[in-house]
């Protein structure tokens, strides 16, 4: 992590106009870099979210026609009974998935910047590979490898004589997805810690090589203090992303024998509601709804590691 | 500075705003007026440039041939066809195109379980003026029935499903059934013979095809929904009623017993159950057949052994004959060229060679009488069944004798809740009858939540 | 003294990565495969005839080669979008990670906030915000919205801050460098390992995106390869007829859309290797 200059670091240079002068002209330098993104970000994000949240606020019923109906959407969205269950299912997914799938990738990111050679940029590559396998050929994979029929779990059941369990039945559908989400997407934040640590200097490691620590220590101490921001990124994306739920159950629906219901995650209701019921104001409620519940995770996220104030630096 | 991030706040909500207000959004039931995309970037080539082009939606397989004809027989119109989805991801895009009052097709293929629920939001035109009547007489009055509302018109039908009982001839050979069961009663018990012997399970009882376990339920009598569209606010729905909870009961019990599978169909799973003979009969529609084949089932081992029976009755001495399945042609009142577009609509895969390149890949069933009398279809030796000539023993008779069904203005939700309470049954959470009690609360429920008056 | 201690090492790297490989060998398996042996009950994994150039064949001419179509869509929308994307969050990353600016935390802040209402809300205003402007089932439909990677963003702040000493910065300016030199020559470099994971994660994002298009897209002439096989998948799954058994190709041109990534991650990881050293600042 660079050590921020503080701002008073400007006036070490000598006229004071001139370094007046070049703080206002590098501020306003600041707004262009970030001004195409803005715009794009108004375009493609608020304006919809904006025209989303003022549906949000009017009910259309089949019969009936579209009336202005305050926050009714919202109150009925927070007691309804598929939303809970929905978002009660995301939360008990999220305690288990995001510490599993960034602790993986965090030791797959710390050995491959260890190990040089073939098999390192093999496994690299391996790593990533499922982040690339696009989610429409997931049902199908997982169809095959999840199969009670001929999957590699039955086979290997069988060899042993037992039943084989399915993993998207009722019972087992938390574990099946559990390892259908680590699987995907482990790759991708180890790629992202990877590249991380690749912009560490490396003599920082010479100094404390040479003060006798491990190449364990060195990992441990030196290395995972030093991709916090990166971690702490991950963490908050991870989290925003779990909480948000749609792809892998949405596509693995067809055929999980009906253990996948349209309410299953609060995204994928929302879903439904909008696409197939034709209920799209609801679903906007459902959708900030579930924002609002995604802020509050985030907020007692930055709370409890103490981030408030500069996230990410 | 402080302006300018008050402005890149401010800017972006006003924008949104002014777009809602400019009445781009207009979420009101009616789904008249908008226009609809333009008729370019076809799949197909256009044969005649200067004729009225439509936008057609499809997902027929051989649609490329169906188009190619129609366009070449025409001169004042041209079909542009392309393929914005099967089923539930085309219904989806043309409901958001509904809302946004923007890029709907011209013509757009449906199923007969959907219409209802597009024609409650006037995103269909009543194809009755533009000369729908003169067709009327190639199709039964079950696949007449389907697409009307007493004499509106709303799509022209193509395809259908009726319903019959596709078996192993083999596995009823080895497990001593003589003959294919022709009542339920039957079925069921050849289905505990099969199994006390130690054969395979009788059939499936998938939570995945709700609209088979609805034409079951309307094949005992039951009657799920009365509506008539010109009376818009009124809703009868009868889903608790005794024949209902038979029918439920009936599968649930079979289910419990391990007599039937549980298994979703249309999966890898079920296809490879197929192939194996995992299952003794297939509770199935006309266009199984096609799907089967395609899907690689009779090709290799089980080669030659199905063979297709009416499908069982609950009163053999009166036959009801159910249908599953099966799509129409409608115009969208997005449209800006009515006429054309109900030309198109009414003509697309009614010609001749469109019908039998449909029927003879399997493709579809086709509903149009000029096939169904003819002696090609009506003899043909089906390669699947080992020859049997299954449109004149099975097919065709069924689907003349179907009377139509009437269907819910929100088929998709009603179905989705069929399917938890069969998956729930199948989890033996509940039982038939409790189902039926549910499930009718669930949808008066809903019902009255979307503002109908419901009986 | 370093060999024995990497053993443990290379086998936990050897252990995930078995874990990470076997679905991908599933795929390369099952493209081997044609309808019958994907069915037969055969073991998932191993194979059972060799029938893979039969299968590329079928890919590449099904349907008057709309494979081929799709592939192309997928190289435009993952070039213009993906790289688009990268430059967008490049500097907007560089803005907010090396400019102390009014607001800069407030709009950071929104920025945030926004991502936490699921995309599922703002398809279908996008939808009309987009056919109010007749871009409807136009590639700009498609490419446009890939703009925009606010996680992107966010990783660029981090990698930026982490990796441009202001010292750097300043030495530049004084130098008299304007901003935009500065950025090109002194901070872009020591970036590189940043701009590069995020050209790779953004075009993997474009190439695999499957919800917008969807969304956007109704002609079949522009899909990407994601829903042009979604397409095929949803034929499969019911009414095949015609003969064709759609999921062999499904195996297939999933496996086949694969092969530009890896391409694109082979030629990018080299990359990876550190930005200037710091030893340049003195």
């Amino acid at each position: 992590m660079a050590v921020e200059t503080p701002v008073s670091a400007g006036t070490s240079v000598p006229a004071a106009p001139v370094a007046r002068g070049g703080r206002v002209r590098r501020r306003n330098a600041g707004w262009l870099f970030i001004l195409p993104f803005l715009l794009v970000f108004a375009a493609f994000l608020v304006a919809p979210l904006v025209y989303a949240g003022y549906l949000s606020l009017w009910t259309k019923g089949l019969a009936t026609g579209t009336t202005f109906a305050g926050i009714d959407n919202y109150t009925r969205a927070f007691g309804d009974p598929s939303f809970r269950k929905g978002l009660w299912f995301v939360l008990r997914f999220s305690v288990v998935v995001i510490p599993l799938q960034i602790v993986v990738a965090l030791v797959a990111a710390l050995l491959l910047d260890e190990i040089t050679g073939r098999l390192a940029r093999f496994s690299r590559l391996m790593i990533f590979l499922p982040y690339a396998i696009p989610a429409v050929l997931g049902a199908l994979m997982w169809g095959f490898l999840y199969s009670p029929t001929f999957g590699p779990i039955e086979q290997i059941a069988s060899f042993f004589d037992v039943r084989a369990p399915f993993l998207l039945s009722q019972g087992n559908v938390y574990y099946g997805l559990l390892n259908v989400v680590t699987w995907q997407w482990s790759g991708y934040y180890m790629i992202i810690i990877y590249a991380a640590l690749k912009g560490i200097d490396s003599s920082i490691y010479e100094a404390a090589r040479i003060d006798g620590a491990t190449a364990r220590q060195i990992a441990l101490r030196v290395k995972v203090p030093m991709v916090g921001s990166a971690l702490a990124l991950i963490l908050v994306f991870s989290l925003i992303g779990t909480l948000q739920f749609f792809s892998e159950p949405q596509i693995l629906r067809p055929i999980a024998n009906g253990s996948i219901t349209p309410d299953f995650t609060p995204n994928i209701y929302a879903y439904e509601l909008a696409f197939n019921y034709a209920q799209f104001n609801y679903a906007s409620a459902i959708s900030f709804a579930l924002g609002f519940v995604v802020f509050v995770a985030v907020a007692i996220f930055m709370v409890v590691t103490r981030k408030r104030g500069s996230l990410f630096t | 500075m402080r302006f300018r991030t008050t402005l890149s706040v401010v800017a972006p909500v006003v924008l949104a705003l002014g777009l809602a207000g400019c009445g781009g959004w207009d979420d009101s039931s009616s789904g008249s007026g908008g226009t609809a995309a333009k008729a370019t970037n076809c799949t197909n080539k256009i044969v005649h440039e200067d004729a009225k082009k439509v936008l057609v939606w499809a997902w027929y397989p051989n649609m490329a041939k169906v188009v190619d004809n129609f366009n070449n027989q025409h001169t004042d119109v041209q079909a542009c066809w392309t393929n914005a989805g099967q089923g539930q991801p085309e219904y989806a895009k043309f409901q958001t195109a509904i809302s946004a009052k923007k890029g709907a097709p011209d013509v757009i293929m449906l199923e007969a379980d959907q219409l209802v629920g597009f024609e409650i939001q006037d995103a269909l035109v009543d194809l009755a003026p533009y000369g729908a009547n003169e067709v009327k007489k190639n199709f039964s009055d079950g696949a007449w029935k389907d697409v009307s509302q007493g004499d509106k018109v709303f799509a022209a039908p193509v395809d259908g499903g009726p319903m019959a009982l596709i078996y192993r001839a083999d596995i009823f050979e080895k497990y001593g059934i003589k003959t294919p069961p022709k009542t339920w009663d039957e079925y069921a018990a050849d289905a505990k013979k099969v199994k006390d012997a130690g054969g395979p399970v009788f059939g499936d009882f998938g939570s995945n095809v709700p609209a088979v376990t609805t034409a079951l339920m309307i094949q005992k009598g039951a009657q799920p929904f009365v509506y008539n569209l010109a009376d818009k606010k009124n809703l009868t729905v009868k889903l608790d009623d005794q024949a209902t909870k038979d029918v439920l009961d009936y599968w649930g019990t079979l289910s419990k017993q391990g007599l039937v599978g549980k298994e979703d169909q249309f999966t890898t799973d079920y296809i490879a159950g197929m192939v194996g003979g995992k299952y003794a009969t297939y509770v199935s529609a006309a266009w199984a057949p096609g799907y089967l084949t395609g899907a690689g089932v009779g090709n290799g081992k089980d080669k030659g052994k199905f063979a297709v029976a009416p499908l069982p009755q609950w009163d053999a001495s009166k036959p009801v004959s159910v249908n599953w399945g099966g799509s129409a042609f409608a115009v969208t009142s997005q449209t800006a060229d009515k006429a054309a577009a109900a030309k198109v609509a009414l003509g697309l895969y009614a010609d001749d060679a469109s019908l039998k390149d449909g029927w003879q890949t399997q493709t579809i069933f086709p509903l149009n009488q000029s096939v169904l009398k003819s002696d090609d279809f009506l003899n043909a030796k089906i390669e699947f069944f080992d020859g049997q000539t299954v449109n004149k023993d099975i097919y065709v008779p069924a689907e003349n004798a179907y009377k139509g069904a009437v269907y819910s203005p929100f088929t998709v939700y009603y179905y989705a809740q069929l399917q938890a309470q069969i998956a729930k049954i199948n989890q033996g959470g509940t039982t038939g009858s409790q189902a039926a009690t549910d499930l009718q609360a669930q949808i008066v429920n809903y019902a009255k939540q979307q503002g109908f008056s419901v009986q | 003294m370093t060999r024995p201690r990497h053993v443990w090492a290379k086998l936990l790297l050897l252990a995930l990565c078995c874990y990470f490989l076997v679905p991908v060998w599933w795929v390369v398996v099952a493209s081997t495969k044609n309808a019958e042996g994907l069915f037969s009950g055969s073991g998932a994994l191993w194979f059972h005839g060799f029938h893979l150039f039969d299968n590329l064949h079928a890919l590449f001419t099904f349907n008057n080669g709309e494979y081929l179509r799709w592939l192309g869509n997928s190289a435009l929308y993952a070039f213009a979008g993906g790289l688009g994307c990268t430059v967008v969050s490049v500097l907007a990353g560089y803005g907010f990670a090396k400019f102390r600016f009014r607001g800069r935390n407030l709009v950071f802040a929104l920025v945030l906030g926004s991502v936490m209402v699921p995309l599922t809300a703002l398809v279908i205003p996008t939808f009309v915000l987009m056919s109010k402007v007749g871009l409807i089932d136009t590639i700009w439909a498609v490419i446009l919205p890939s703009l925009l990677s606010p996680f992107a963003v966010y990783l660029m702040r981090v990698y930026a801050g982490a990796s441009i000493p202001d010292e750097l910065l300043d030495a530049a300016r004084i130098d008299g460098a304007g901003e935009l030199r500065t950025f090109w020559r002194v901070a872009l470099p020591l970036m590189r390992p940043g701009v590069v994971t995020v050209a790779l994660l953004s075009i993997v994002a474009t190439w695999n995106n499957f919800f917008l298009p969807l969304t956007m897209l109704s002609s079949s002439k522009l899909y990407p390869l994601t829903v042009g096989i979604g397409l095929w998948e949803q034929l499969a799954s019911s009414n095949n007829g015609g003969g064709q058994s759609l999921w062999n190709l499904i195996i297939i041109g999933s496996l086949v859309s694969i092969i530009p990534l890896i391409i694109a991650f082979l030629t990018l990881q080299k990359y990876w290797q550190g930005g200037l050293s710091v030893g340049s600042l003195k």
